[in-house]
């Protein structure tokens, strides 16, 4: 090595302190502005460079650089998204908050031109402006440059397969072997795509769903996970709670409705609407259910499943499902147990009493 | 109400036996107030339990919230009319129950 790449070896050495703070401080401005503007990303993460890493690069060119500074990537930041449109977010705001070197900067998604495929990453090279950071005692901090580079998920995937490989750029890599990196970075390419047009479809499909639960459209709304969770929104069991509750006087404690959802869709409700009718048709029954069960306890406290979970076997008994019925309920509900079929058989005699079932198919 | 405990390392076993209901369920509540820091796995062996009303089955619950938080919670050995009592409240899916 020689004298000049020696004496900024030993400069970057005495450095280092000053490299740490300065490191901190990026991520702490960095992450702040992320979940500040409600981004959600894959990773957030930093490093300084090695001084072997350092040795190795002023080996090779050296000369290149007058001062420490002329090297930007000392310090390296990486922000890995999700979806490839969020590249251009973190990018945005990466703008707002540090001073970017748009001379040094290179955005290597568009190096391939329209033909080619390869490594795909956006490259800034910043400072942070002594408008949101000042440290008097290290002032030099605010000159410092330092790479972020933003890309995504899959990007990176690609990105650090390629780096496992040894080879530092195309021309080193043989042929055959090229090509198949480059099919890959293509593939990729596309599914990244995809995975962000899903996203924006589900979110347009999920405003969607919302407005027709709004408007009260039940019977055009599939019956899954996004349209029962607006559904509930419009609390549709909380009578029929509070009906059950005041036979006790009793607290309605708030559990998650969640596992009954592959049940009804188990019992055939298929639309929102099914969902509206199984409500009508049985909770006259529920509530007697329940009244004949807790009527005759001092139990002053039910969960707000207690509605549906009645609903539920009301519904099964009035359509026929009998004891068989009820024991796939329990086992959707429980988890398969040796337990399920006495439960079966104790709702099925509960409810025999107050002429719920009218024919069992599975006698 | 009587409350056996075994303890061994992170896990706490309760073992109750009698009656756990209003005059009682104060028993366990401080009981567990008393012994859930660090805990991460917890069971109540309800296999001597004869009765369960409101008041246990909110100390059950407080418990089940706290085990959420820090590791988890199993109830074991319940007799039927405990279950039912479970059943018919509609707690028995949020507990698990073995």
């Amino acid at each position: 090595m020689d004298a000049h790449s020696e004496m900024l070896l030993n400069q970057f050495k005495d450095s280092l302190p000053k490299y740490k703070i300065m490191r901190d401080a990026v991520m702490k401005l960095l992450k702040e502005t992320i979940s500040k503007n409600g981004l959600f990303v894959s990773s957030c993460s930093s490093r300084i460079k090695t001084e072997k890493s350092l040795a190795g690069k002023l080996e090779l060119k050296g000369l290149k650089y007058r001062s420490l500074n002329d090297i930007t990537d000392l310090l390296g930041v990486r922000v890995i998204t999700f979806y490839s449109n969020e590249v251009d977010k973190i990018a945005a705001l990466a703008e707002r908050i540090f001073d970017i070197d748009w001379t040094k900067s290179v955005d290597k998604r568009k190096m391939y031109g329209s033909d080619r495929f390869g490594y795909m990453s956006l490259h800034y090279i910043c400072r942070i402006p002594k408008s949101l950071y000042k440290d008097p005692e290290n002032p030099e901090i605010n000159e410092i440059p330092f790479e972020l580079q933003m890309r995504t998920v899959l990007q990176h995937a690609w990105a650090s397969i390629y780096h496992d490989t040894g080879y530092k750029t195309d021309v080193e890599v043989p042929t055959e072997y090229l090509r198949g990196l480059a099919r890959l970075a293509g593939l990729l390419e596309i599914a990244d795509e995809e995975f962000k047009n899903i996203r924006t479809d589900l979110g347009e499909y999920r405003r969607r769903i919302r407005a027709l639960v709004k408007n009260g459209s039940f019977k055009d709304i599939p019956l899954n996970g996004d349209s029962f969770a607006n559904y509930m929104e419009l609390e549709p069991f909380s009578k029929l709670n509070e009906k059950i509750a005041s036979i006790n006087n009793a607290e309605i404690e708030q559990v998650s409705i969640r596992p009954y959802l592959e049940i009804l869709i188990g019992m055939q409700l298929k639309t929102l609407g099914d969902l509206e009718d199984f409500i009508k048709e049985s909770s006259e029954y529920a509530y007697q259910l329940a009244q004949h069960q807790i009527g005759g306890t001092d139990l002053d406290i039910i969960s707000s499943n207690i509605g549906i979970q009645n609903l539920c076997i009301a519904h099964l008994l009035k359509h026929g499902h009998g004891l068989k019925g009820l024991e796939w309920f329990y086992d959707q509900l429980y988890g398969k147990q040796p337990r399920n079929a006495q439960r079966a058989k104790r709702t099925y005699q509960q409810a025999k009493k107050l002429a719920i079932i009218k024919e069992d198919l599975n006698a | 109400m009587i409350i056996e405990k075994e303890a061994k390392d992170e896990e706490l076993i309760l073992n109750l036996k009698g009656r756990l209901d209003t005059s009682t369920s104060p028993q366990l509540d401080e009981e567990l107030k008393k012994s859930l820091s660090g805990v991460k796995s917890l069971i109540l062996n309800l296999k001597e339990l004869e009765y369960l009303s409101s008041a246990g089955l909110r100390i059950i619950l407080s418990a089940q919230k706290t085990m959420n938080r820090q590791g988890k919670m199993k109830i074991c050995n319940v007799n039927d009319a405990i279950m039912e009592v479970f059943d018919m409240t509609g707690f028995a899916d949020i507990l698990t129950i073995e």
